[in-house]
């Protein structure tokens, strides 16, 4: 089985080390990492590497937030079946929504963040084999930004 | 609701760093799994070794700008807590998480201080690592110092809230 390659975004290189901790803990695959330190350089990296297939991305960086960087790539086109998963330390539910809607992330995780968060987070996207799945997680990212949209509504 | 102008503000609003000093506790135990505890004190932190990290919440009227201010032996300490073994204090990586946890911080306080009415962002962090510091707080917009004691040692948060230019 081949592994997952992950786009790892965040301008503190500490916290794309937790992530990567975080992800080989819990064992769900086995991660190709590609490291990026902005919204820039995430782009150029997910356009030059061409097979990004789960993106971990902050949202406060220099020269391009996460939120630009996801905008940006959403906005690219054919690229829906690729999970974005914000992990930020933004936590008001008025940027949750930014996040889910404006930029087009799947997920979003609040720093910082467990194991454990990681594993529901992501372990919709990620089969028994160790491999991405997206059809099923589409019903149920939908169902997740539906509960967003109600807390933000309510 | 803090007005508009500050010139006669002698103090920040009790509001304010009572959301400030949740959001430390908040912040430092999801870190460290326990919970520190306020110190009431005049808050100073003395001569300083130790490492600094800067950040403000900020919108078009305000700026809380905050300093958390870590001695040398807290800040390895919560390096463990954070990454599992501790960082050389002299070392970029330290500075790269004690930026880190500002931004944290930041967040939940930015997250916080919108039930009073402040919606702000986060501005990018700082840190200023040396030794026998002097921390100075601007004399005119109002200040507080706070003093916490956790599971590693104590630290402090230093705030300023200044009308935005």
């Amino acid at each position: 089985m081949g592994k997952i390659k992950a786009l790892v975004v965040d301008d503190s290189k500490i916290m794309r080390s937790a992530v990567k901790r975080a992800l080989d803990q819990l064992m769900l695959a086995e991660f190709d990492y590609v490291e990026a330190m902005d919204g820039e350089d995430a782009l150029e990296k997910f356009n030059s590497e061409g097979d990004i297939e789960i993106m971990f991305v902050d949202w406060n960086m220099p020269k391009m937030t996460g939120v630009e960087f996801s905008r940006a790539v959403r906005d690219q086109g054919g690229n829906d079946h690729i999970p974005i998963i914000m992990v930020t330390a933004e936590k008001s539910m008025g940027k949750v929504d930014k996040a889910l809607n404006e930029g087009g992330a799947n997920e979003y995780i609040t720093k910082p963040f467990t194991a454990d968060k990681m594993a529901k987070t992501i372990g919709r996207y990620i089969d028994e084999d160790g491999q991405m799945v997206t059809d099923s997680a589409d019903e149920e990212e939908g169902e997740s930004k539906s509960f967003f949209k109600s807390i933000l509504n309510s | 609701m803090i007005p508009e102008k500050l010139d006669e503000v002698k103090k920040i609003p009790a509001e304010i760093t009572e959301l400030v000093k949740e959001s430390v506790i908040n912040t430092f135990a999801s870190i460290s799994g326990e919970e520190p505890a306020f110190v009431p004190t005049n808050g100073d932190s003395g001569k300083l070794n130790g490492i600094i990290g800067n950040i403000a919440v900020f919108n078009q009227k305000h700026t809380l700008s905050l300093m958390l201010v870590l001695p040398k032996d807290t800040a390895v300490g919560i390096s463990e807590n954070f990454i599992g073994m501790e960082l050389p204090f002299e070392s970029d990586d330290m500075g790269d998480l004690i930026g880190e946890i500002s931004n944290i911080l930041a967040g939940d306080v930015a997250a916080n201080i919108e039930k009073v009415g402040f919606r702000g962002q986060s501005s990018l962090p700082t840190a200023t690592r040396g030794s026998d510091l002097t921390l100075f707080m601007p004399s005119k917009p109002p200040t507080e110092k706070m003093k916490f004691q956790g599971g590693k040692g104590e630290f402090w948060l230093n705030m300023a809230l200044s009308e935005s230019n």
